[in-house]
């Protein structure tokens, strides 16, 4: 029942006219951001962080609008992905399996009716999920101590180093990167300035929103320099985007194993929409496909990636809210912005500032029904954004980025770091290391260097503090276990494989 | 068949054994005044210099295979994007907001394909419509340029 008084009071935060404004706002841009093939909800995010900060709102109020901006991109994701075989951000590509044959039969109405409802339905049950679940395990999280903190982040760095990418070294490394450029500027501990090379800008430490963006943004600017061709939808018409009972029913069951599935995969740290979307896929293909109808135009096969990449954006949410460590790129990325509103979400959140987490709950059960009625009469208008051409596209991405970084401190030096940023997330890119953990690293450094030093100052310099609990030895035997884990897999693959051969 | 070259991951690994290095001898370097704990500033970043050294061996050890690297004309246009990025961080003060920003997406479209003439007239809208929306609508401030009268 407490739960439900909480919720009241959340709704009451999300139902002033400026909260339900931006909860609008965010779910708009959010479908826009993802349904643009080329700017994901990440860069999304990271872009409208000096808007939301120039616009000197309150935390909770720019925490929906921000929020809106990530889920509701895992609603515009799929226009694109239907329409024109190009999947609109990370998440949508599982979608392209089946949607862009239905359109090609002449039922992109029907795929992206579907999808929105699929979308809504994942959306929701997310969102109900995280109420349910977010407090306990935020009551559960205020008993943690310094230790057990350090291996909970450790937890996470591993499980997204196994996750995320295909070499767990590679994101290894992108994790240290990320928590060496957090421990620049004055150790919070002992005032001494450390790798600021006498520079001053750095004092304050290395700038997260530029970070953000750099690596983000700007990287991808320069990535998309290398595709010649993006599909430029000349000849878009959608004309009603309505689904039948009968499909819809046929498909209702995946539908809501694919929202189990998703959210579920969205609350494990390092894991996030596009995982959730494949193995919704699979799990289903494996489930109902007996007719083999999966991969040419089978509705289900839309809804379950839909319900299962909405649902998992949801899913991130909790251990963000709850427990301070963001599972995903993007979380990190809202994480590091309440940070700049002085903000730090962890379990303590849920007595200290519960309009912010209940204020933002409650606003993604509004945004959701309003991210529906939006993406089923007026997705044909979202349709026509595919024909903003190129050209005016990427150059749009770098001016907004450019502008949003420098609008924050007026400095070029900022726009130099930030360009200098975008080259290493290229290359990084490039050579496969993925990006999420660089932003990790960075918002959780901090933290991360604070909680070891208490513990040690606790236990005196004695290092097996860190592994005196029962919590932290479970928390650190996952940890190593979640890093073996691809190891394992592929060594009972080819073990397997061995057998079929020797059979 | 051909061997694949995995140039690509050695030579990352020995930069970033070569930043493991220079990051560890700074972190060496650091000395507090007093120790409120009795790690210091000095332990945490000699951890991450020690897990990326170790890291960057493994990568030079068992390298991936090369990515595809983009073709000299991409690189070409990358390095103008990155040259005009760097003009474009220097000119904003003196410039303006307007000006520069206009020229950058004009060199920014022309590099995606477009022509002189529409690069210039987006540009121009969309520099006047950031600078509407920033200055009027968030009440930030954007440089007019040293050019500006009065």
């Amino acid at each position: 029942m407490d739960v439900l008084a909480q919720l009241a009071h959340g709704f009451e935060v999300a139902l002033t006219p400026l909260n339900l404004f931006l909860a609008f706002s965010g779910a708009f841009l959010g479908t826009l951001i993802g349904a643009l093939p080329g700017i994901g909800p990440v860069n999304g995010v990271a872009i409208l962080i000096p808007i939301a900060y120039a616009l000197k709102l309150p935390p909770e109020s720019a925490l929906i609008l921000l929020a809106g901006v990530y889920y509701g991109a895992e609603y515009g994701g799929r226009i694109s992905s239907i329409l024109l075989n190009v999947p609109g951000d990370a998440g949508a590509v599982i979608t392209t399996l089946d949607g862009y044959p239905m359109a090609q039969k002449g039922r992109a109405g029907e795929a992206l009716a579907l999808s929105a409802i699929s979308s809504f339905i994942g959306g929701t049950l997310a969102v109900i999920g995280l109420t349910l679940f977010a407090p306990y395990l935020a009551e559960w999280a205020i008993k943690f101590g310094p230790a057990e903190y350090f291996a909970l982040m450790v937890f996470a760095f591993s499980t997204l180093a196994s996750l995320a990418g295909k070499n767990p070294v590679k994101a290894l490394i992108a994790s240290v990167f990320g928590l060496m450029l957090a421990t620049v500027g004055i150790d919070p501990g002992s005032g001494v300035p450390r790798f600021t090379f006498g520079e001053m800008k750095l004092y304050d430490g290395v700038d997260f929103l530029v970070v953000a963006i750099g690596l983000f943004a700007i990287s991808e600017v320069l990535t998309l320099m290398e595709h010649s061709f993006m599909g430029t939808a000349q000849r878009i018409k959608v004309q009603t985007a309505m689904v039948s009972l009968k499909t819809f029913m046929a498909s209702l069951w995946s539908i809501l194993r694919s929202s189990l599935i998703g959210f579920f995969i969205g609350v494990l740290p390092g894991a996030g929409a596009s995982i959730a979307s494949a193995v919704a896929y699979t799990t289903e293909k494996r489930l109902v496909d007996r007719e083999g109808t999966f991969g040419s135009g089978d509705p289900r096969g839309v809804a379950a990636p839909e319900a299962a990449n909405n649902a998992a954006s949801g899913g991130a949410m909790v251990p963000m809210l709850t427990l301070g460590v963001p599972g995903s790129g993007t979380t990190a990325v809202l994480l590091g912005a309440l940070m700049m509103f002085n903000v730090t979400p962890g379990p303590l959140i849920f007595e200290q500032r519960p309009e912010i987490v209940w204020g933002l709950i409650a606003s993604m059960y509004i945004g959701n029904v309003m991210l529906l009625v939006l993406n089923l009469p007026l997705v044909g208008w979202f349709a026509r954004i595919l024909t903003i051409p190129r050209w005016f596209l990427v150059p749009a991405i770098a001016a907004l980025s450019f502008v949003g970084v420098y609008a924050v401190n007026n400095s070029a030096f900022d726009l130099l770091f930030m360009t200098g940023i975008g080259v290493v997330g290229y290359l990084m890119r490039k050579a496969g290391f993925p990006l999420a953990p660089v932003i990790l690293g960075l918002v959780l450094g901090r933290l991360m260097e604070v909680n070891l030093r208490r513990a040690l100052a606790i236990s005196g310099g004695d290092w097996s503090i860190l592994y005196a609990s029962t919590l932290s030895k479970t928390l650190w035997a996952l940890a190593i276990l979640s890093l073996l884990f691809p190891y394992l897999v592929s060594l009972l693959g080819s073990r397997r494989r061995g057998l079929t051969l020797d059979e | 068949m051909k061997a694949e070259s995995r140039k690509s991951d050695r030579i990352a690994g020995a930069l970033l054994l070569l930043l493991s290095a220079g990051y560890g001898l700074e972190a060496m370097r650091l000395q507090a005044d007093f120790l409120a704990d009795p790690l210091g500033p000095r332990a945490f970043p000699l951890l991450l210099a020690a897990a990326l050294g170790l890291f960057s061996l493994y990568l030079m050890i068992k390298p991936d295979p090369d990515p595809d690297w983009p073709p000299r004309r991409v690189l070409a246009g990358q390095l103008g994007m990155l040259l005009s990025f760097v003009v474009y961080s220097y000119a904003l003060a003196p410039l303006g907001f307007l000006l520069a920003t206009t020229l950058e997406m004009a060199w920014l479209s022309r590099l995606f394909g477009a022509d002189w003439r529409r690069g210039f007239l987006g540009g121009l809208g969309l520099a006047v419509g950031l600078y509407l929306i920033f200055v009027f609508g968030l009440g930030i401030p954007l440089p007019l340029g040293r050019w500006w009268p009065g």
